[in-house]
Order: C-alpha cells, then sequence, then structure tokens
C-alpha cells in the first residue's frame, strides 16, 4: 500500500500525467470548445424582436445573397482545379519529362512560388496588371480606349492564383515523374506504343494518385481563398466571413451568426473532401515493383512543330512566372519618381526603400512648395514595417516551435504506445486542426474568447488589447499542428528499433536514450518543420486578417495596409517602394530557410564530416600556398 | 556461466519458447541455429533482458538474473542491422556506454582507443561518421562497441546477415578469432547453419520453441538426435521404401543418408548395399559436383569431388553404394508426415 502511494510521486508518472492534461486541455480547450461555440451560434441567433429563433438563420441563407458567396467559392475551386492542374502538370513535363532547352532556368522560374507566396505574391502581380500597374500602363500607352481596372474580380483572382498554386505540383509531382521507372517507359516503346501513347498509358497512371491528392489540396486552397479575393475583389467566403466578424448587428441582421454559418459551410466541404481523399490515399497505390530502377531520360519531341510550340509555351509560362518578380525586384532599388511612374530609371538606383529615411517635396494646391521632413522611410527604418516584421518574426517563431514540442513528444509516445487505443486518439485529436478551415479557427477564437466568461483561461479576455497575440500563437500552433505530426512521425519511422534497445543495453534510461540517440536522428526533420512552419506563418496573411485587431498587426497585414496607403500625397509616398522592399526581404528570407532546410539540413553526419574535411583541406592548400610565398619573399 | 532453467516466453497467448534449458560454459562459442520464427532471438533477448520469461531463470556465474534490468546485466550485445548510432561519430558511438558510465575523459579515450587497436579500427576512421564506413567496417565498431564496456558475455544476433556472400565469410574467419583473442563467453544467433558449422564450440537447434538438439558441430552433423535437425542441417536424402526393404531397415522409421555418404562407382564393401542406377542429371559447383541418380523409382543425390576422375554425363550407368552405418533412422515424427 505504502510503496502504491509513492509511486505516485514518480518523476516519469508525473511527467505522464502532466502531459496528458496538457493535451486534454489544448484538444478542449483549443480546438473543441471553441468550434463547437460557432456551431452554437448558428442556431442561437436572435431575431428582431430580440427572441432566440434557432433556424432564423439559415432561412436568412436561403432568402439573401449568401449562396452567391459560397457559389462564388465554388466556382473558383472548380475553375482552380482545371488551371492549376493544365499548368502545374505543364510545368512539371516540361522542365522533367520533356527535353526542352534551358530546362534548369525554366525550373527556377517556375519554382519561384515557393519563395513568395500570399499577400508578397499578390501585391507582385498587382503592381504588375494594377490598374496603374507597370503592364497595364504599358497596355494602356498603346491602347487607350482599355478598360484600366481589367485586372479585377474573378479573372484577376484565378489568373493569379492558377500561377501561385502550383508549389504543390512543383515539389510533389516532380518527386513523382522522377520516381517513374525508365525501364517502363522503354517497354512500352519496345513494344511499339509513340511517345504520346506512353505518355499516356504508362507515365500518366503511375502520375494519378500525386495528381488526385493535389487536386483536392487545390480545390480546397480555392474554396479558403483570403488573400487573392480580399485584395483583388472578389466575393468569396473568406472575405466575406471576415466583414461579418467585424461588423455589428446595428449594420446588419445576425452578422456574427452568418459568419459562423458561413465557415461551418467550409468546414462541410473541407471534411468531406478530406474524407474522400484519405478513403482513396487508403486504397493503396501503383507502386513500382522495380528493385533496379532506372533514371528517367528526358523525352525529345520528334515532330518539330510540336518542339518548336513545346517551347514556346514554357517560355511564355516563364516570363509570367518570372516577370514580377524581376520587376519587384528592380523596382525595390529604385527612387519614388521612377516607382510612381512605373519607369525604370537606369541611371539611378538607391537603397532608400530597404534603409534610412528622405525628405519629401511635394507642390500643394496652392502652388508652393511643401516639404515633409523623413516622409519617405525604408523598409527597416519603418517604425509600423520593423514593428510588422518583429511581431511576425516573433509570434511565428513561438508558434513553430511550440508546435514541434507539442508534436515531439506526442510523437515519441504514439511510439511507445503503438497500437494502443490512447496512441490512436491522441494521434487524431492532433490531425483534427486538419479537418477544419483555418478560418473556422481563427474566427471561433475571435468570437470564443472575446467575453471574460472563458474559466480555463481564468476568465481573461483573450481578444483583448495585447492578449490577441497570445491567440494568434495558439491558432498559429493549432493550425500547424496536423502538418508537424505528419512530417514527424515519417521522421520517426527511420529509427530503428534495435538503435533504442542497443542504448538501453549500454546503460541508458528512456530519457537519456530520448535525447542522446532518438532526438539527433529526427532533429533535422524538426528543424526542416520548424523552418517550413515559420516560413508559411511569417508572411502568414489569412489568420491576422480574422483576427484583424491593431495590436496583432503581423507583417502581411503591414504589406496589405502599404497597397491602402499608396496614392495618398505626401503621406507614405514610398508604399510601393516598401512594398517591393518587403517582398524581396520576404523572397530573401524563404530563399534562406529552403536553402537551410534542404540545403544544409539535407545533409547527415557524414556529409557533414566529408564537407569539413574538404573545407580544412582548401584551408590547409591556401594558408600553405601563403607560407610558401612568405617563405619565398624571405629568401 | 550461463544457465536457462526451464524458460517459458510467451506473447500473448503465443507460447513463444517452451521450457528451454541451455547450459554455456566460460569462453565458450555457442550458437543458436533454426529457421525464422523458431525462438532463437527470442531467447537472446531473454538473456539479455528486452523480454522477461513467464517462469524460468537465467543465471550467469550462478546468479539469479532473470529480474536485473538490462543495463545492469553487463551482456554486450551486437545487433542485426549493427544499430550504431547515425548522429553520432565512430568514437562516440563506441564512447557511448562508457560516457553513460560517467567514466572521466581521459579514462574513456584510453579505452576507446584500446578496443579499436583490438578490432583494427584506424584513428581516421574514428572520425568518421558511421555512414561512411564499410560493411565490414561497421560489424566492428558494433563489436568495439559491445565489448568496451568489458562484459563478461557478448551476444551477436544475425551478425552477418545483412552483408553479401564474399564478406560473409570473411567476416565470419574474422569474428571466430576476435572471439579467441578476446576469450569472451559468446552467443550466436544465426539461421545459417554453415556458419553454424564453422564456427561454434556447440550449438543448440531449435525449432518451433524447443530445443532440438545441443551439440558440437560434428554431433549435431553426423549424429542428428532427432529428424528436424538432420533435415535442417546440410543436404539429405530419404531412404524410399525399396530401399530401406533391401537393406533390411525397421518399417516404422524414417531413414536418412547425408550425400557424401553415397558411395558411386566404388568398389563393393563387404556389408554395403549396392545398387544399380543411371544419372538423371547434374549440378555443376565446381568445387564438388551433385549428381542426380535415378535407383528404381527413387531420386538419390550424391557429390563427387570435381578431381576430373569421377565424372559422369547424364544418362551414365553407375552402381550407388549405401552403409548401413551411415544411414540415420527416427521414429516418424507427426510434424515430418
Amino acid at each position: 500500500m505504502n510503496s502504491k502511494a509513492r509511486s505516485w510521486f514518480k518523476p516519469e508518472l508525473l511527467a505522464k500525467t502532466f502531459g496528458i492534461a496538457f493535451f486534454v486541455y489544448l484538444f478542449f480547450g483549443f480546438m473543441l470548445l471553441p468550434c463547437l461555440n460557432t456551431l452554437a451560434q448558428i442556431f442561437t441567433a436572435k431575431n428582431a424582436d430580440g427572441v432566440t429563433d434557432p433556424l432564423a438563420v439559415i432561412r436568412f441563407f436561403f432568402a439573401g445573397n449568401m449562396p452567391s458567396y459560397v457559389w462564388n467559392s465554388l466556382k473558383l475551386a472548380l475553375c482552380l482545379v482545371v488551371t492549376v492542374n493544365v499548368v502545374g502538370v505543364s510545368i512539371v513535363l516540361l522542365t522533367e519529362y520533356f527535353d526542352i532547352k534551358g530546362a534548369k532556368i525554366l525550373r527556377l522560374g517556375y519554382m519561384t512560388t515557393l519563395i513568395y507566396s500570399g499577400v508578397a505574391l499578390v501585391t507582385g502581380y498587382l503592381f504588375l496588371y494594377d490598374s496603374d500597374g507597370i503592364l497595364t500602363t504599358w497596355l494602356y500607352g498603346m491602347f487607350p480606349n482599355m478598360n484600366r481596372n481589367w485586372f479585377s474580380g474573378f479573372n484577376a483572382v484565378l489568373f493569379t492564383m492558377t500561377f501561385a498554386c502550383t508549389s504543390n505540383h512543383a515539389l510533389f509531382l516532380r518527386n513523382a515523374i522522377r520516381g517513374i521507372d525508365y525501364n517502363t517507359v522503354e517497354a512500352a516503346r519496345n513494344m511499339g506504343a509513340k511517345p504520346f501513347k506512353v505518355l499516356l498509358k504508362v507515365v500518366f497512371p503511375t502520375l494519378v494518385p500525386t495528381m488526385f491528392s493535389l487536386t483536392v489540396m487545390t480545390f480546397i486552397t480555392g474554396l479558403c481563398a483570403m488573400s487573392a479575393p480580399t485584395l483583388l475583389g472578389y466575393d468569396s467566403i473568406n472575405p466575406e466571413i471576415v466583414r461579418l466578424a467585424g461588423s455589428s448587428i446595428a449594420d446588419e441582421a445576425f452578422p456574427q451568426a452568418r459568419a459562423a454559418l458561413l465557415s461551418i459551410i467550409l468546414a462541410m466541404f473541407t471534411i468531406v473532401l478530406l474524407t474522400v481523399l484519405s478513403s482513396y490515399e487508403r486504397k493503396g497505390h501503383y507502386l513500382s515493383v522495380s528493385k533496379t530502377k532506372a533514371k528517367l531520360v528526358k523525352q525529345k519531341i520528334t515532330n518539330p512543330a510540336a518542339n518548336v510550340l513545346a517551347h514556346i509555351y514554357a517560355y511564355v509560362l516563364f516570363i509570367i512566372y518570372m516577370t514580377p518578380v524581376v520587376m519587384i525586384v528592380l523596382f525595390a532599388f529604385q527612387n519614388y519618381p521612377a516607382i510612381r511612374s512605373k519607369s525604370l530609371n537606369m541611371s539611378e538606383w538607391t537603397l532608400i526603400n530597404f534603409f534610412g529615411t528622405q525628405d519629401y517635396e511635394f507642390l500643394t494646391n496652392r502652388g508652393k512648395y511643401r516639404l515633409r521632413e523623413n516622409s519617405i522611410s525604408g523598409l527597416f527604418a519603418n517604425a509600423d514595417t520593423v514593428g510588422g516584421i518583429r511581431l511576425s518574426f516573433i509570434l511565428s517563431a513561438l508558434a513553430a516551435a511550440l508546435a514541434c514540442v507539442i508534436v515531439v513528444v506526442a510523437v515519441n509516445y504514439i511510439f511507445k504506445n503503438k497500437n494502443k487505443k490512447r496512441s490512436t486518439v491522441l494521434e487524431y485529436s492532433l490531425l483534427f486542426p486538419w479537418l477544419l478551415p483555418t478560418i473556422l479557427i481563427c474566427y471561433s477564437y475571435r468570437t470564443y474568447f472575446n467575453s471574460s466568461d472563458v474559466w480555463y483561461v481564468f476568465n481573461s479576455n483573450l481578444y483583448m488589447r495585447e492578449n490577441v497575440r497570445f491567440l494568434i500563437v495558439m491558432a498559429y500552433t493549432v493550425v500547424k499542428l496536423p502538418f508537424a505530426l505528419r512530417m514527424i512521425k515519417a521522421a520517426f519511422y527511420a529509427i530503428d528499433e534495435e538503435l533504442e534497445d542497443a542504448a538501453r543495453n549500454l546503460g541508458a534510461s528512456s530519457l537519456v536514450t530520448f535525447l542522446r540517440v532518438k532526438l539527433p536522428i529526427v532533429l533535422p526533420s524538426v528543424l526542416a518543420v520548424f523552418a517550413l512552419n515559420f516560413n508559411a506563418l511569417f508572411t502568414e496573411y489569412d489568420m491576422s486578417a480574422t483576427f484583424h485587431s491593431s495590436y496583432g498587426k503581423t507583417y502581411a497585414m503591414v504589406i496589405q495596409n502599404m497597397c491602402a496607403e499608396e496614392g495618398r500625397d505626401g503621406y507614405n509616398v514610398n508604399a510601393s517602394g516598401r512594398r517591393c522592399a518587403s517582398t524581396v526581404f520576404i523572397m530573401l528570407v524563404s530563399g534562406l530557410i529552403l536553402y537551410l532546410v534542404y540545403g544544409v539540413g539535407a545533409r547527415d553526419l557524414g556529409d557533414r564530416l566529408a564537407l569539413k574535411e574538404k573545407r580544412r583541406k582548401r584551408w590547409e592548400k591556401f594558408t600553405g600556398r601563403f607560407k610558401k610565398e612568405k617563405g619565398q619573399a624571405a629568401a | 556461466m550461463i544457465e536457462l532453467k526451464n524458460i517459458v516466453v510467451k506473447f500473448g497467448d503465443f507460447e513463444a519458447l517452451h521450457n528451454i534449458n541451455v547450459d554455456v560454459k566460460e569462453g565458450e562459442f555457442f550458437t543458436f541455429l533454426g529457421p525464422s520464427g523458431c525462438g532463437k532471438t527470442t531467447t537472446l533477448r531473454t538473456i539479455t533482458g528486452f523480454i522477461e520469461p513467464v517462469s524460468g531463470t537465467v543465471n550467469v556465474n550462478n546468479e539469479d538474473i532473470t529480474h536485473v534490468p538490462i543495463e545492469k546485466r553487463n551482456i554486450g550485445i551486437v545487433f542485426q542491422s549493427y544499430a550504431l548510432f547515425p548522429s553520432m561519430t565512430v568514437y562516440d558511438n563506441i564512447a557511448f556506454g562508457l560516457k553513460i558510465q560517467k567514466l572521466s575523459r581521459q579514462e574513456i579515450d584510453r579505452k576507446v582507443r584500446e578496443i579499436a587497436n583490438k578490432v583494427d579500427l584506424s584513428d581516421d576512421q574514428l572520425k568518421k561518421a558511421v555512414s561512411q564506413l564499410s560493411g565490414g567496417q561497421q560489424q566492428r565498431v558494433a563489436i568495439a562497441r559491445a565489448l568496451v564496456t568489458g562484459p563478461s558475455i557478448i551476444c551477436m544476433d544475425e551478425p552477418l546477415s545483412n552483408l553479401d556472400a564474399k564478406l560473409r565469410v570473411q567476416l565470419r574467419n574474422e569474428l571466430k578469432k576476435m572471439q579467441k583473442d578476446f576469450g569472451i563467453t559468446t552467443i550466436y544467433v544465426t539461421h545459417d547453419q554453415e556458419e553454424a558449422l564453422t564456427l561454434s564450440d556447440r550449438i543448440a537447434v531449435f525449432n518451433k520453441g524447443v530445443i532440438e538438439q545441443i551439440g558440437t558441430p560434428n554431433e549435431v552433423y553426423n549424429h542428428s538426435s532427432t529428424e528436424f535437425v538432420c533435415n535442417f542441417i546440410g543436404d539429405i536424402n530419404r531412404l524410399g521404401g525399396d530401399i530401406a526393404g533391401q537393406m533390411k531397415l525397421d518399417e516404422g522409421k524414417h531413414h536418412f543418408i547425408r550425400l557424401e555418404r553415397i558411395r558411386v562407382n566404388r568398389p563393393k564393401d563387404a556389408d554395403e548395399l549396392q545398387l544399380s542406377g543411371v544419372i538423371e542429371s547434374r549440378e555443376y559447383y565446381g568445387l564438388y559436383i551433385k549428381y542426380y541418380v535415378q535407383v528404381g523409382s527413387q531420386i538419390i543425390k550424391a557429390i563427387e569431388k570435381n578431381d576430373g576422375i569421377n565424372i559422369y554425363e547424364p544418362g551414365e550407368q553407375v552402381t550407388v553404394g549405401i552403409h548401413p552405418s551411415d544411414v540415420m533412422s527416427y521414429d516418424a515424427a507427426p510434424e515430418a508426415e
């Protein structure tokens, strides 16, 4: 009896109890309850007489214009599935399957979306195609009768998102195509199949599983689109939810309940799609049975006309991908007048969009010149922008780290309790946010925690003032849990069970085994997940826009504000320049992170030691030559 | 030295080991041999402490260690995959156990270099990552890591199974030499009968969770105590009813004879049964040739040294001699039916 009582105070048991309590708190407190509250909002809406009417919102939905938002989102999603797949498959085939001249450079162009996306990308497109954008201005010069506002609404959103959403194709479809056993292509050719037939009957079927997943993900992306519809003006579900969330009963009928209904509709679509996807994935795929895979050899297009057309197509795509990037980079180093008139001034380059401040002299209505001191400021000299960068940096780093820690601890537990119910429950609860659109989670936080009645957060209003930052960190963390879980779990699979046995046999406790043996093995993957999550969150727009709080003004919100600030004479005149500089800065940060993850992070200990040795030899050679020269000089 | 008494291990309802009794002597190279799933690795893991038996005891030097934690048993292991820590250098792998023991840095360094020297690992190799070493070198690291803490016993779980054929033979010899040099009691698990016969002082042959025979390689091969052992080790002919009848062998039993004991085209011995047969086909092995001889209704396999003298063509008439003392007979075991 006594020993039983004492066993309660074992540190391992205490840690376990604390861990379970934490996960229960996280799941119920920050996943389930806020979302259930949103669901309940729909049925507790009060009508004009102040009486609760459970079906009021649903009646309103069918009577008003709300279905048009749903339809608009569906239309966008459906069209995107077609356009993104066409462009995505094209860019992969053109760089990996067909022999196209300059494929390496083309690939770099097609992959630019990996280093800038979301608000940065949309503002990049705006910079080019907006009513006073470079391309529009140029076209207007040629066709004075054209509509300068041509780049807005559905077509603009579809165009922008088509090229913005091919990142997954560039990563996953590329891997799938590279995994094809070339011998199967040769076998088909040997049996008399023509190149197009080989592509259709041998290559495509192996890509179907990847294509299916990409299609579902694209559909969900289209349905949940936020930055492009907001900035380009398209009435889809997400921007409407954000608008309703900020509206009040004084202006319109039960805005909150309507926002809740829209987000639940979005969630239902997502759940159905993901269920279809996972049941499809469970069916299993075509697996290559080959033990000795032959590397894919690029296929020459033998028909000369088709070859020329393919090259033209490839380079047109390249121009579409690259023009915004090149223009933004160039204009980031141009001064205010050049940016304002959208014409490059090749003789004058400046760093003012990045560093330092400058006075701005302008002509008033009364014909006098006035000077506004320090009104032009660079990215790192502008308090607002630096504040946004700092806030985003801290919040994203915290959330990315938190998600990694939670998932590493959870996955270690899941692997230790394999095939047990409790580990399955834990896994599914961490995957839960995957089913919910990001906006539902954020909207739910915003409404549920905007009260002093939530006992488990000590009755403090988490939406008030600085508290919202905590809420943003929690939302960031929760949203990133499923991705972290999938990636880190895959890393844990790579740990040979015998390693754990070996460590224990050599005398290590389970904590030492975890810290010294298992963690170093999964650490590169964990750091990669941290970096990728940080990268995504650093320029994240959808969530902070949903929270819409001046205390949670993240970097993406600041960039969005820059768009609004432009054109106001005398005030923030260089917002455009700073926006270009911001995009360059984001591309640098993302590029650096991707390099760290896929370049440095992919090296194992052997690679690292070999590199160290190579550097040491190079250094010795260098110093040796120096010494030799010194010796000769002395002689 | 190591004594397993009436060990029973269960996984749920499945009894993986039934009443295992083994007595390994000090300094002995003792092999657990058997097909996969026979319980040999389970027995090894019971000795090392990864599995706790339902009943029975594990004694080392007359001390009961059945319930002693893994890390306190002082038994080294070389795993099938070697289980070298990929995130550590060769040096750190070997030093791992010593660091856990909290030895001083100088002491660790001295011991690591001493053992590395013994297993033929250079200073340069110690600085490398394990992934930069060849299969054979990795095996030496695994052995050094298992030995550096000075265990009284070393267990090896199929340490040669993930190497190619040539390296296996080479490392087999190295392994035996190292064991002799260190003089350490070794328990070796394998399903490869050739490995077991060449390496071991004694072999325990496992089948379906029981030990069928414990003996020296010669005893196990030439005097297999059960039909399973005689079938599992080496190739063998089962004598059909015709031949057994002519030799007046017990009809209620199964009779076997090793291939190398079949005398093809030799002068007839006094008590030998000589039959005539036709060469049906042959397999060429270089060192020897295996003949399939049709004798009556049965095919008898025989091998002949490839010395250029005893070369027969398919279709050729030969005599086949069988010595009654070479025949091994067993009661018809139910599983052999």
